[in-house]
């Protein structure tokens, strides 16, 4: 079971050494504190930078003056992001392949993790088997590329929605936990009338709230992220997503690429930093919303799990 | 073994298609879509649409309204918009409207890759910087340019008359054909070189360094004044300054080592520059910088991302000088805008400083320029298209179009050949009419990346660049002799395979050691003992190899 430190932090501040704590005890607890207080700077600092860039002048960026408060204040940046149309476009692309793409992919991870949960259904390992198999071996890029060009999906939001729609480590997790729904649940339900579907939607789907919860926020996130996808199978500006415009941005001015390019014998002209820092705070937002409420079906996910038999 | 749908981790994603698209095209899985390629040079072209009387310096205008598609990468600061003109202007004088296929300048090399392995690629594909279209070639994938030049007049009276013919033989690959045809540039000036605080130098009293020795006086001088300062540094990992040092130097290093061979014209045949005497001059040049504490070492080994960049050092004033191109300046003024140093420095682009070898910079360069899809051979307008792609790569009229606008409505022309950009627009890019209401640029579509900066006669190169970047080029054309270019040695498919296996270990081995050398972690006597480890990698048969094609090619093309 889980070891859980029983409030180490009272809300008032300093920590909670009762009398009967051990010394031993005690050193543990402050070294946790300090450990995790350490981690969570190192995690949050990267973060404060990048605010603190999104509101500072260029020139003050590139002198390495910024660290984590503003040099050279100004909302100018957000202004001229905000203004530019491509961003906005990108920006409602990527939410309409998250939404569309994550029903999508709830729907097919739910059914077919459901289907092969079920011991007794006979052809259950080679259903497994066609879905483990994705696992190892795929046709690779160009073929895939060809594929999806002859499916007539190019230039779609199809292209990016559905190759992705079924990720067999989301659907074995899935499959694991119906199958540690307790039978009998369904057994009375079956007495009771309803059939196989019905079953799933009225007994089984409820009761798998908060896995469902976290495949939510595993999809969503993948979508939201995604890059490679648009890469690949869009080449119309109006239907790229957030990730590529921001790669875009970010990647196509990293010193790397510039200077392969001064390789080749070109010049790039550099993005500001702290437009990609605008841009940057800007995409994260609604994960970053979003995040905090999910989570907490994704600790209570993981709990269920792990009480077995 | 977490493993999300759709996201991958970025560089292996890249590296894996980069990988994989070239192996593609290399196999030759690709050539199952080139269509009609090779035998039939020119036979009897598809000519709907073409002129019958094309001839250099006369607008094209194909006979019936035609559509092209184009490759068009989108640079993250011009993305295409709905108000650009410069599409419809093209189509209202030659009939031709582009249709464009776009991709993001951050992968836009692995994403061409991709569309012409997979046969899904536009007719058109710009940008193509010489070597690049060998890997296509291989596969037959794209055209050989080489057969259909005939019917560009254009491009043929500027190689000539710009003088350019034995680097266009230079393109040739081992089947005696060329693949692209480039950007032509009626003068070539290196892109990268090193930038001054030209205050600071003037402070110590060191004049503008004409020479590498000079460079080292002026930074003892400079070191004097400001202890704490390691003066010379370079943005690139070194690969930049060892580029355009090497020249002065008689050898080629850094990003310009390329396949590591350096001709040397006594001998008529072509030696290693790693291991040459040349090399270690340069070597021992810029250790002994290093030594002296002149050199910023740890710009040669770090890449110029996150903290210490050498922009950071250049406006905290512990850099003075370094490598970069005209941007750089820009970038650098940007940093020490922001610090106290406002107002009162001054940095300039000096042509490289020459060396040994004389006052010697890099040979002439092509730009970008462009290639064919093989399937376009069977389009129904494909003369048509040769020819459009004349007119608008090659001829003044649409060169002045791509870089400034409309002739009497966005610019004018005065009759000593000086452009002025109407004072209602402007051309923010290069710092032009600021206060002009529309960007030629931004709102209009000219001076873009994709097209604009290919072929330039010198007139159309200064009009937009800044007075400085001008100085420069004159400075570099009135001071420096470009280096002769090497004598062609195309490799075949499997000589290409074989020396790419030979050439990467040695290449490594140089790379390692050019760095441990410079830093002092090898003392240069050990240079035998370094010259024996780049034999024992067969470095002798990979020179035979080399050797070898450019023999051949000699005998075959006189």
């Amino acid at each position: 079971m889980v070891t859980s430190v029983m409030n180490p932090v009272r809300p008032g501040g300093g920590v909670s050494v009762g009398p009967r704590d051990t010394v031993g005890y005690r050193v543990f607890t402050w070294l946790n504190t300090i450990t995790l207080v350490v981690i969570c700077l190192v995690t949050l600092y990267p973060f404060v930078t990048l605010l603190a860039q999104s509101f500072s002048s260029a020139g003050a960026i590139k002198a390495g003056l910024v660290n984590a408060v503003p040099v050279g204040f100004n909302l100018e940046t957000y202004r001229a992001v905000m203004r530019d149309g491509g961003f906005w476009t990108s920006y409602g692309n990527t939410v309409l392949y998250t939404v569309v793409g994550t029903a999508i992919a709830m729907v097919l991870t739910t059914t077919f993790a459901y289907v092969i949960s079920k011991r007794h259904l006979r052809g259950r390992n080679v259903l497994i088997g066609i879905a483990v198999f994705t696992m190892f071996f795929n046709g690779g890029i160009i073929p895939n590329y060809v594929l999806i060009s002859a499916l007539g999906m190019k230039n779609t939001m199809w292209a990016i929605v559905l190759p992705g729609a079924l990720s067999v480590f989301n659907l074995l997790v899935m499959k694991a936990f119906f199958e540690n729904l307790p039978r009998e649940v369904e057994e009375a339900a079956q007495i009771d009338g309803l059939g196989w579907f019905g079953i799933f939607t009225r007994i089984v789907l409820p009761l798998s709230k908060a896995m469902i919860a976290t495949m939510v926020l595993f999809y969503s996130v993948a979508y939201w992220n995604d890059w490679f996808a648009a890469f690949l199978y869009v080449d119309r500006n109006e239907l790229f997503p957030l990730s590529l415009y921001l790669r875009n941005l970010i990647a196509g001015a990293s010193t790397t690429t510039a200077a392969s390019a001064a390789a080749a014998g070109t010049t790039t002209d550099v993005i500001s930093a702290n437009i990609q820092a605008v841009a940057m705070i800007l995409a994260i937002i609604p994960i970053l919303c979003v995040y905090p409420f999910v989570q907490r079906y994704f600790v209570s996910g993981v709990m269920l799990g792990s009480v077995k038999g | 073994m977490k493993r999300e749908p759709t996201a991958r981790p970025l560089g292996r994603a890249a590296r894996r298609l980069t990988a994989l698209a070239t192996a593609t095209a290399l196999t030759g899985l690709a050539a199952c879509s080139g269509g009609s390629g090779g035998d039939d040079p020119a036979g009897d072209l598809n000519d709907a649409g073409a002129m019958s009387g094309y001839a250099a310096d006369t607008t094209f205008r194909a006979t019936e309204p035609v559509e092209f598609s184009i490759l068009w990468t989108d640079w993250p600061e011009s993305p295409v918009k709905d108000s650009w003109e410069i599409f419809d202007e093209i189509e209202e004088r030659t009939n031709v409207s582009l249709e464009l296929t776009h991709v993001p300048f951050s992968d836009h090399v692995e994403k061409r890759s991709l569309l012409i392995s997979a046969g899904d690629a536009p007719d058109v594909i710009p940008l193509v910087y010489t070597g690049e279209e060998q890997q296509f070639a291989a596969s037959q994938a794209v055209l050989p340019m080489s057969d259909y030049v005939e019917h560009m007049p254009n491009f043929q009276k500027y190689v000539e008359e710009w003088d350019l013919g034995q680097m266009i033989d230079n393109l040739r690959l081992a089947d005696g054909k060329y693949y692209m045809v480039p950007g032509l540039q009626e003068v070539s000036v290196p892109t990268f070189t090193l930038l001054v605080r030209e205050d600071v130098f003037d402070e110590v009293g060191a004049p503008i360094p004409e020479t590498w020795d000079e460079l080292r006086g002026a930074l003892e001088k400079i070191k004097a004044e400001h202890p704490d300062s390691k003066p010379l540094a370079d943005g690139f990992e070194g690969g930049s300054m060892l580029n355009y040092a090497a020249h002065a130097f008689g050898t080629v290093a850094g990003w310009g080592y390329g396949n590591g061979t350096f001709f040397d014209e006594e001998k008529g045949e072509f030696v290693y520059a790693g291991a040459s005497d040349e090399y270690r001059d340069m070597l021992e040049y810029f250790h002994g910088l290093a030594e002296d504490g002149l050199l910023d070492t740890e710009s040669f080994t770090a890449t110029n991302e996150g903290e210490g960049t050498v922009t950071e050092k250049f406006a905290a004033g512990e850099v003075f000088a370094a490598s970069g191109a005209a941007g750089t300046v820009q970038e650098f003024s940007t940093a020490l805008d922001a610090t106290d140093a406002k107002g009162t420095y001054e940095i300039v682009q000096i042509a490289p400083p020459g060396g040994p070898a004389g006052q010697v910079v890099e040979p002439r360069n092509f730009w970008h320029g462009f290639m064919l899809t093989a399937e376009t051979r069977d389009h129904p307008n494909f003369l048509a298209l040769v020819q459009f792609l004349d007119w608008l790569y090659y001829s003044p009229e649409a060169r002045d179009l791509l870089r400034w606008g409309v002739e009497g409505e966005t610019f004018t022309k005065s009759d000593d050949g000086e452009y002025t950009l109407d004072p209602e627009y402007s051309l923010k890019s290069f710092n032009i009419n600021l206060d002009g209401d529309t960007d030629i640029g931004e709102d209009l579509g000219y001076s873009n990346n994709v097209l604009s900066d290919s072929t330039e006669s010198r007139a159309l190169k200064e009009s937009y660049n800044s007075p400085q970047y001008v100085e420069y080029i004159d400075s570099v054309l009135s001071t420096r002799t470009p280096r002769d270019p090497f004598p062609p040695a195309p490799l075949d498919e499997v000589e290409l395979e074989q020396a790419s296996l030979l050439a990467t270990p040695l290449k490594d081995t140089v790379d390692t050691n050019t760095l441990k050398f410079i830093i002092g972690d090898r003392p240069l006597s050990e240079w035998d003992a370094y010259v024996a480890e780049l034999e024992a990698q067969n470095l002798q048969g990979y020179l035979d190899l080399i050797n070898g094609a450019y023999e051949r090619f000699a005998q075959e093309n006189g």
